[in-house]
């Protein structure tokens, strides 16, 4: 017998209560974890991006289009190295059920600004002398069963081409991997092909990208761009790739403020959940603490056997919670690498687990401590209860 | 190995504050137990006995005067310096067992043994020698739900003698018990005071309780005594100071 066993058994002692108790701990954590790998996914996906890579579209909307002319305007600025300049396509396989994120790219230089996608030298060049050509991701390619030589028709539902159809020749020409998660499900092709093939809106694009020099600052090259346009008819708005693509993940950063929330809300009422608990346990308990003092204990040994008792309870709820969501993660992380590339829980959040663990556990047997300080064991064992 | 284990009151006052009210529970009481006594300490409800022995344990502290355990006084000391004296002691014995439900027998009785430096092997024999002095040997791995109240109460009195204090304080120990039960649990507390030597004060409103003590004292007479005494103490000291105030005159 010792303090660890009389923690152990009293924690057993109401079973029910213990379990409904562990539950609400349980899926506590599970959303706390559920949430901290969807967080990862969303702020990741924004710090990876290129601080030296600037987007350009129009002022208005990413909607509207841009008069090509503009990449040698902004290629004439100085501290500008590179422009590039791309296009939306809205294409599918197919039928409209198989989206594809396909972009018409200014084949000579973006991906020399692009250089995350991982392209054979060979199929690179191949791929510049061909009109029709397409470059694909790696997994899309595994999907279609596409290899290099195929012809692969692909439709947009945007964009008519002079023969009045939707639907556009292509070729594979190169098959290009990425080191980042999700990253290899997209498809490029010559934008010139694009531009000459399309039957309205010739000689526009979508936005353009520029790489500043690295010693160039970063704000004066926005501004002098911006600044170049201010008065054309089409009027543009330039950021960091970095606010770009954070503009464009809001939505998500505003539904994670919103989970947040709920999660803190969560998280307060499993304090007030668990204090009760404890606070109900130590009550139906005070006849045996009032004996334990009266056999020499200490209130502040007994304090620490509900701290532990607490310790327990939570850290149980909050290790099932936290490997639960961690599980579920591990296979959505798959399903949903389109849609939000780089779930992943930090070591970091496991160690947040365990301080919270430790503080909730500190908090709920502070009110019990106060109730152990107070026992008068004379009055608690006298009578003839 | 007689050690002293003297109980001393001291000319104690125990009051409570009621309020406006001051409810005067002991006024000027004295009272020696002796090592190695057995008393049985009787009287109606409400009197104060419980408290008395409260006193004696370091359960509570007297409003004034002193109480001397074994040589020490114990009134003036801190709360946490009492739950440390009281670990090695004394031990109680109340009229409900407070047993805990989660622990078997053999678990309540080494309880008390998680406060000394005894090892996990020290402690499981310690605990079957309390056991087996209470004849609850064959009981031992059995939780206090499946025992009966006088089996109970046995594991209740092994835990408070199991870390081997001198003194054990019962608060109307039997008061649950029928008959036969009673004169069994009686029987062995005076075992323990003959053959151990343990120091007992029992309060009970058991009058076969004066068949095992050494001394029964009923606390209504014992302080209608005690007040006579007093009484006619102050009076002698009156009549010498008029006596030799006369004889000035
Ligand atoms: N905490 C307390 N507050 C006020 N009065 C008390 C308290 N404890 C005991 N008393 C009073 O002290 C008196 C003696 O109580 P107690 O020692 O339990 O008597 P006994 O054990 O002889 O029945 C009773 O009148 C009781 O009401
Ligand atoms: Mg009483």
């Amino acid at each position: 017998m010792n303090i660890w066993l009389l923690v152990w058994r009293n924690s057993f002692r109401k079973k029910i209560r213990f379990a409904l108790t562990c539950v609400s701990i349980m899926v506590a954590f599970f959303l706390f974890t559920a949430l901290a790998g969807i967080n990862h996914a969303l702020t990741a996906s924004v710090s990876s991006i290129n601080q030296y890579r600037l987007m350009t579209s129009h002022k208005i909307s990413i909607t509207r289009s841009l008069p090509i002319n503009y990449q040698q305007k902004i290629a004439a600025l100085p501290g500008i190295e590179r422009v590039s300049y791309a296009s939306w396509f809205g294409g599918f396989f197919q039928n409209e059920k198989n989206q594809l994120a396909v972009t018409a790219v200014e084949h000579t230089s973006y991906f020399d600004l692009f250089d995350e996608y991982k392209i054979p030298k060979q199929q690179l060049a191949q791929w510049k002398k061909t009109r029709t050509g397409i470059i694909v991701g790696q997994s899309l390619a595994n999907k279609y069963g596409w290899q290099v030589g195929d012809k692969v028709p692909l439709s947009s539902s945007i964009w008519m081409n002079r023969s009045g159809s939707f639907s556009w020749e292509f070729v594979v020409s190169a098959i290009y991997q990425s080191n980042k998660q999700g990253g290899d499900k997209k498809i490029f092709f010559q934008h010139a092909y694009f531009d000459k093939g399309r039957a309205y809106a010739r000689n526009s694009l979508s936005w353009l990208s520029t790489k500043i020099a690295p010693n160039a600052d970063v704000e004066q090259a926005i501004k002098s761009i911006d600044s170049l346009f201010t008065h054309s008819n089409s009027p543009t708005r330039t950021t960091t790739e970095q606010v770009f693509v954070q503009e464009q993940a809001q939505q998500f950063v505003d539904m994670a403020m919103v989970i947040n929330v709920v999660v803190i809300a969560v998280f307060f009422t499993l304090l007030l959940i668990v204090c009760n608990t404890m606070i109900q346990t130590i009550r139906e308990r005070l006849n045996e603490s009032a004996m334990m003092k009266a056999l020499g204990f200490s209130s502040s040994s007994l304090i620490t056997a509900i701290y532990l008792e607490s310790l327990l309870l939570l850290g149980i709820g909050a290790v099932l919670g936290t490997l639960l969501a961690s599980i579920l993660l591990g296979f959505i992380k798959q399903s949903l690498a389109d849609f939000l590339p780089g779930i992943y829980i930090s070591p970091q959040h496991y160690i947040t687990v365990f301080a919270l663990v430790n503080i909730a556990a500190a908090f709920c047997s502070f009110f019990p401590a106060l109730k152990i300080k107070s026992i008068v064991v004379s009055e608690a064992l006298g009578g003839q209860s | 190995m007689q050690n002293n284990n003297e109980i001393i009151l001291k000319a104690i006052n125990k009051s409570y504050q009621k309020g406006d009210n001051t409810v005067v529970v002991h006024d000027n009481f004295n009272l020696t137990i002796k090592s190695g006594e057995f008393v049985a300490l009787m009287g109606p409800s409400g009197l104060g006995k419980s408290t008395l022995l409260h006193l004696m344990g370091g359960l509570d502290q007297p409003t004034q005067g002193e109480v001397w355990i074994g040589g020490q006084r114990i009134d003036n000391l801190t709360q946490k310096q009492l739950t440390q004296w009281r670990a090695q002691s004394i031990g109680f014995v109340f009229q409900s067992h407070h047993l805990l439900p989660v622990l078997s027998a053999q678990g309540n009785v080494e309880l008390p043994l998680a406060l000394t430096p005894l090892n996990r092997k020290q402690r499981k024999e310690h605990a079957s020698m309390a056991l087996q002095l209470v004849s609850m040997s064959e009981r031992a791995d059995h939780y206090p739900k499946e025992l009966s109240g006088g089996q109970e109460q046995r594991v209740a009195i092994a835990r408070a003698i199991v870390s081997d204090p001198q003194i054990l304080l019962c608060d109307e120990p039997t008061g649950n018990l029928d008959r036969k039960t009673a004169d069994e649990i009686l029987a062995l507390l005076a075992k323990l005071n003959s053959e151990l030597g343990k120091t007992i004060v029992m309060v009970t409103h058991d009058n076969k309780a004066a068949e095992y003590a050494t001394r029964v004292i009923n606390l209504e007479s014992y302080i209608l005594s005690q007040n006579k005494a007093q009484a006619e103490a102050q009076n002698n000291k009156m009549n010498k100071a008029e006596v030799s105030l006369g004889s000035n005159l």
